[in-house]
């Protein structure tokens, strides 16, 4: 009982996924359950799944990075503003990633050293950027990006769109890093007793800047594929991002009080949203009953997992 | 004396696994009846059960005769059956006397219309606190700025105002000083002449010698025997609770030469807490700091670890040594078990393996990837000589029990050869088999020249495993006893000497 | 409109040596490439007329812009100008400013309460009726068409969704496949587009309620390789109009943004210099650009 229990809590949300897969495969045969849309569902997904991914480092130090979103838009931003003014794609991506990485850094030195919750310093940071965008942009739209740059979020190697491979390489990275090094250990402790890593010699500030550039890195590379799908930086782009990204990662089953995560997790909660976007669309549902499903689904799987872990606990 | 509640065949079982086994006892009114056992033996279930908080899968209570059944604690308090829980469940924003009327706030009518009465429920605290000899606690004060132990004292009065007449206190002296914990034990004793009901349950045997007129033992779920206090022996409870005759609750310290090798010499050490602290400790010495609770030792403890700021000198094997941060110690050998193991020690959520590797993945990674089967290795060898019981070394520590949390705790720090173990509390909460394995432990080490500062408060480990004893009383150090020929009292008129002058 | 505008400008340059005036300007967002078209045509007539302008964004926010709005009082400015983020919720500013004796000029959308001296808006509904005309008109009559359209509840949605939706039903075989929000944003637009396009195998139109959803439709067609989907847009956006001179977009419905702004602000001119405007309404004309006449419309510079 308990063991299939604890088994539920992991990997319910997996079921959770095929359960919608087969209702909407149920629906509608022709067109959903097709490979071509389920890699078109991998591409709309690849945006999400990147910030979840630098998100989930930071959840998983029981902090929260609201800014991600909005790092998104300014990344595109720049990165096309530099590649548009140099004509040149390289500095175009290095400015954007280091714009990215940048202010995950500023966020990490707020959170690490001045010790400000990481929701207010976040929150606080979400806003400068977004406003930072506009005056970088005029409120105008950048657009007439050379071909070069819409290869990235618009472009196949081998058949396969190349955001899914980047999204595809930044997961084996992230599992890597997470499951595999020192480094990824002393995130997870450090979200699970902060005191306890301590005395056990880990260095807590620079494992919390680096949890927020890390985010800052991948909300980067998730802005720049945005900008180069639509062929376009939108000074608005991005917002409201991080929610879908922090949607992903709770519904992937990581703790928002730090220290525990998956991120097969992680993925899988990104293609829930996602198939259930593809799937609500394709079936023509109203976009005001799609809210309500979107948000009842994601309710429904993170009850599922704190009883869980209530049944667990006794 | 008349029989006030009746144990009869309870049984209970969570997702298939036996907690309690056909258990048969029964509390006579207006004694202390202590329920001892080890963790794990069945003693929080079945006070959950009588307290109405778990429901019995077979067997019945009676209560002055007539069966129960209660189907929530609200239950078990009309009846007048109160567990006063470890946490308190008190509103720590509110005053004393609100939190006793909880739930239940006296009012009177102005208009028609329903007022809280404070000042009827001020009195009618201090009416129950007068009647069971509560003194000196400030009906007025807001709970969060009171003591623990006054604390526990509201809740005590919170259940007797709501006519409880049998208590069930589960550890209740767990978080308090030797001071706090003789004041409780008098108001208990005064409550047991008012004819009280006390259920008590306790891992520390002196006190229940001390307090209990009763005690029952569990083991495995089971009822081992009900006996009075006075017809037995500690060690014969001891041996009721892990199931063998156990000489001792000690084991025979080996005899060993202690070199005159320094190890580590503490000069002028100076913080918030603890003042001028100066001592030497020897290659191979276990060196015991005895003291009551806030006297300074465990953040003397802390500060050699590089947990808390300090001024004054540290000198490692003759050479000056800088510590600051917990890292500093680290490297030099100098390793910490801290007092709280869930605050300090262990990241609950992770695995033993994980917890185990946390301070030495640098031993166990190279280019910054964890090597599996090192790290495997070591989280083996070390399960394997602390004999720590895990189901596999990817379990949760937080579903391990204290004594095998500690000795994951303990583990970590072997991995790196240590030449100092800080021991701060190694055996708090731990139940008697377990702590006996740590006693071991500790001799051990100590024989292969490992050097141990063991902090305790309690005094008969401190006088039975220390070379040598520091007592400390308000920050400083003032005296040192060789327990060879030191009595407990002798321990404490030291440890209590600073306060009183 | 053009000789509107021309007198406009000599009047102005009569009254530059009169006086010095400040206008409040409240725009509702400038995350926009519209709006921020319209709050440069007020710059540049402000500049012109020598007038003080302060402008003042509510990042669509309405709480935001009632208190812009009361500080403006504050200030005593000369006139405000107002450009609502919703046509309820700014009823207390206008009366406030009325109590004050601050004359009231609304822009773009309308405020249902107060004093307003002047009102100048597109029209929505016909903005809808007109994307929907073209789209008959293109499929001569019969196909299937998606519609994509703005932020649910928005009083722009909505217009433009009523005189699409009317004109439309006069055609049984004008056939809507999908019906979506996309949020007027281009990246959701792209991705709401992507998955009915898997849906729906034979789609002969999209109409979308602003030139951005129109972008983000054309990109998803071009992503999944599908041709010969006639996509119309609307608000004649710089971007929008160049996808109509490259032919992915068929028929924008331009908006001026630019002119409206421009003209709300000498109207706020002249209210404040006493004279007094009539008609009190004017509907800004919208202008369907095609790639007929994309070239003269890029030439007259709007």
């Amino acid at each position: 009982m308990a063991l299939s229990n604890g088994f539920i809590r992991k990997y319910g949300v997996i079921f959770g996924l095929l359960g919608i897969i087969i209702f909407f495969a149920i629906e509608s045969p022709n067109y959903f359950f097709t490979t071509s849309n389920f890699i078109l569902i991998s591409k709309q997904s690849s945006i999400n799944i990147l910030l979840a991914l630098g998100q989930m480092f930071v959840i998983l130090t029981a902090g929260i990075d609201l800014s991600d979103g909005a790092i998104a838009g300014l990344v595109g931003a720049v990165a096309a503003g530099v590649t548009v003014a140099t004509g040149n794609l390289f500095f175009g991506l290095v400015a954007g990633l280091g714009v990215g990485i940048g202010f995950g850094i500023v966020n990490g030195i707020i959170v690490a050293f001045a010790k400000v919750p990481a929701f207010i310093a976040t929150l606080a940071t979400m806003s400068a950027i977004t406003g930072i965008t506009l005056i970088y942009t005029q409120g105008e739209p950048i657009w007439n990006l050379p071909s070069s740059f819409d290869f990235i979020g618009q472009g196949n190697l081998l058949d396969i769109p190349f955001s899914i491979i980047l999204m595809a390489l930044s997961f084996v990275v992230v599992w890597i890093i997470l499951e595999r090094t020192k480094y990824g250990r002393h995130v997870y402790a450090v979200g699970g007793n902060i005191k306890a890593s301590r005395a056990a010699g880990v260095k807590i500030s620079s494992v919390l800047i680096s949890v927020y550039a890390i985010s800052g890195l991948l909300a980067a590379i998730a802005g720049i594929i945005l900008a180069s799908r639509l062929g376009t930086a939108e000074p608005s782009a991005g917002s409201g991002y991080e929610l879908d990204a922090i949607a992903a990662v709770v519904l992937g089953g990581t703790s928002l009080f730090g220290g525990e995560g998956w991120v097969v997790g992680t993925i899988i909660g990104g293609y829930i949203i996602a198939v259930l976007n593809n799937g609500m669309t394709i079936m023509n549902i109203s976009s005001y009953y799609q809210e309500v499903v979107k948000g009842l689904v994601i309710l429904l799987a993170v009850m599922m997992t704190s009883f869980g872990k209530k049944y667990w606990n006794e | 004396m008349t029989e006030i509640l009746k144990i009869s065949g309870i049984d209970k079982s969570f997702s298939g696994v036996t907690v309690l086994k056909n258990i048969n006892f029964s509390i006579q009114k207006g004694e202390v009846h202590a329920i001892v056992g080890e963790n794990g033996a069945g003693k929080s279930t079945l006070m959950k059960i009588i307290a109405g908080e778990l429901e019995p899968d077979g067997g019945k209570i009676y209560l002055n005769g007539t069966e129960v059944k209660f189907h929530s604690p609200i239950d078990a308090i009309h009846a007048g059956i109160s567990l006063i829980h470890q946490e308190f469940s008190l509103v720590p924003q509110l005053t004393v006397y609100e939190n006793i009327f909880l739930g239940r706030e006296l009012s009177k009518k102005f208009f028609k219309i329903d007022f809280i009465d404070k000042k009827a429920m001020k009195k009618s605290a201090l009416e129950v606190l007068k009647t069971f000899g509560i003194l000196n606690i400030p009906v007025d004060s807001r709970v969060r700025d009171l003591s623990v132990a006054d604390k526990q004292l509201t809740e005590i009065a919170k259940a007797l105002s709501m006519n409880s007449r049998i208590l069930i206190m589960d550890e209740p002296t767990a978080a308090l000083t030797l001071r706090e914990t003789e004041l409780l034990f008098s108001i208990l004793k005064n409550l047991k002449a008012q004819g009280v009901t006390i259920i008590f349950i306790s891992h520390r045997l002196e006190e229940i010698f001390e307090i209990a007129d009763v005690v029952t033992v569990l083991r495995n779920g089971e009822l081992v025997g009900t006996k009075k206090i006075d017809e037995v022996t500690m060690e014969e409870v001891v041996s009721m609770m892990v199931g063998k005759s156990m000489k001792s609750r000690f084991p025979e310290k080996p005899i060993r030469e202690i070199s005159n090798e320094k190890m580590l010499e503490i000069k002028n050490l100076s913080s918030d807490a603890f003042k001028n602290v100066n001592f030497i400790l020897r290659k191979g010495e276990i060196l015991g700091i005895a003291g009551l609770v806030g006297c300074g030792n465990m953040q003397l403890g802390e500060s050699i670890f590089g947990l808390r700021d300090f001024k004054g000198d540290v000198y490692l094997e003759g050479k000056h040594i800088n510590i600051s941060e917990p890292t500093d110690a680290i490297k030099k050998g100098i390793f910490l078990v801290p007092e709280d193991r869930h605050d300090l020690g262990l990241v609950l959520q992770r695995s033993v393996k994980e917890n185990h590797a946390l301070p030495n993945l640098d031993l166990f990674s190279e280019f910054g990837f964890v090597m599996q089967k090192k790290e495997k290795q070591s989280v083996r060898a070390s399960i394997s000589y602390l004999n720590t019981k895990v189901s596999s070394m990817n379990q949760k520590v937080d579903n391990l029990s204290g004594g095998n949390q500690q000795k994951v705790v303990l583990g970590k720090w072997l991995v790196r050869s240590p030449k100092i173990l800080i021991l701060d509390e190694p055996t708090r909460g731990i139940d008697i088999g377990a702590k006996y394995e740590i006693y071991k432990f500790m001799y051990d080490q100590a024989l292969k020249g490992v050097s141990i500062i063991f902090i305790s408060s309690e005094l008969a480990e401190v006088l039975s495993l220390s070379d040598r004893i520091l007592v400390m009383s308000e920050g400083r150090i003032t005296r040192e006893l060789d327990p060879k020929n030191t009595s407990q009292e002798d321990i404490l008129k030291f440890a209590v000497k600073g306060k009183e002058s | 409109m053009k000789s509107l505008v021309l007198t406009v400008v000599m009047l102005a340059g009569i009254a530059v040596l009169s006086m010095a005036m400040t206008i409040g300007f409240c725009v509702s967002t400038l995350n926009n490439p519209y709006f921020v078209s319209f709050t440069n045509g007020a710059k540049a007539e402000a500049q012109l007329l020598n007038v003080n302008l302060i402008v003042m964004n509510a990042n669509n926010s309405n709480s935001t812009q009632l208190n812009q709005v009361e500080d403006l009082i504050q200030r005593k400015v000369d006139a405000i100008i107002l450009n609502p983020t919703d046509s309820d919720a700014l009823v207390p500013a206008v009366i406030a400013a009325n109590k004050a004796g601050i004359p009231v000029i609304t822009l773009d959308r309308s405020v249902n309460g107060g004093k307003v001296d002047m009102y100048i808006a597109s029209d929505n509904v016909e903005y809808g009726k007109l994307e929907a005309q073209y789209a008959v008109k293109l499929l001569n009559g019969s196909g299937n068409v998606v519609l994509l359209t703005g932020v649910p509840g928005a009083s722009a949605t909505r217009d433009r969704s009523k005189g699409i939706m009317d004109y439309l039903s006069q055609y049984p075989n004008i056939k809507i496949v999908a019906n979506q929000t996309a949020q007027f944003d281009m990246a959701t637009a792209m991705s709401v587009m992507e998955s009915i396009l898997v849906a729906h195998p034979n789609i002969n139109a999209v109409i979308a309620e602003n030139d951005e959803m129109a972008l983000g439709a054309i990109q998803a067609i071009k992503a999944t390789g599908r041709t010969g989907i006639i996509v119309i847009g609307g608000d004649g956006i710089p971007q929008g109009i160049q996808a109509v001179k490259d032919g992915t977009e068929a028929v924008d419905i331009a908006q001026q943004p630019y002119k409206m702004a421009a003209l709300g602000v000498s109207a706020a001119f002249f209210v404040v210099n006493g004279l007094s405007i009539s008609p009190t309404s004017l509907s800004m004309p919208l202008f369907p650009v095609t790639k007929a006449n994309v070239n003269q419309w890029i030439a007259s510079g709007d």
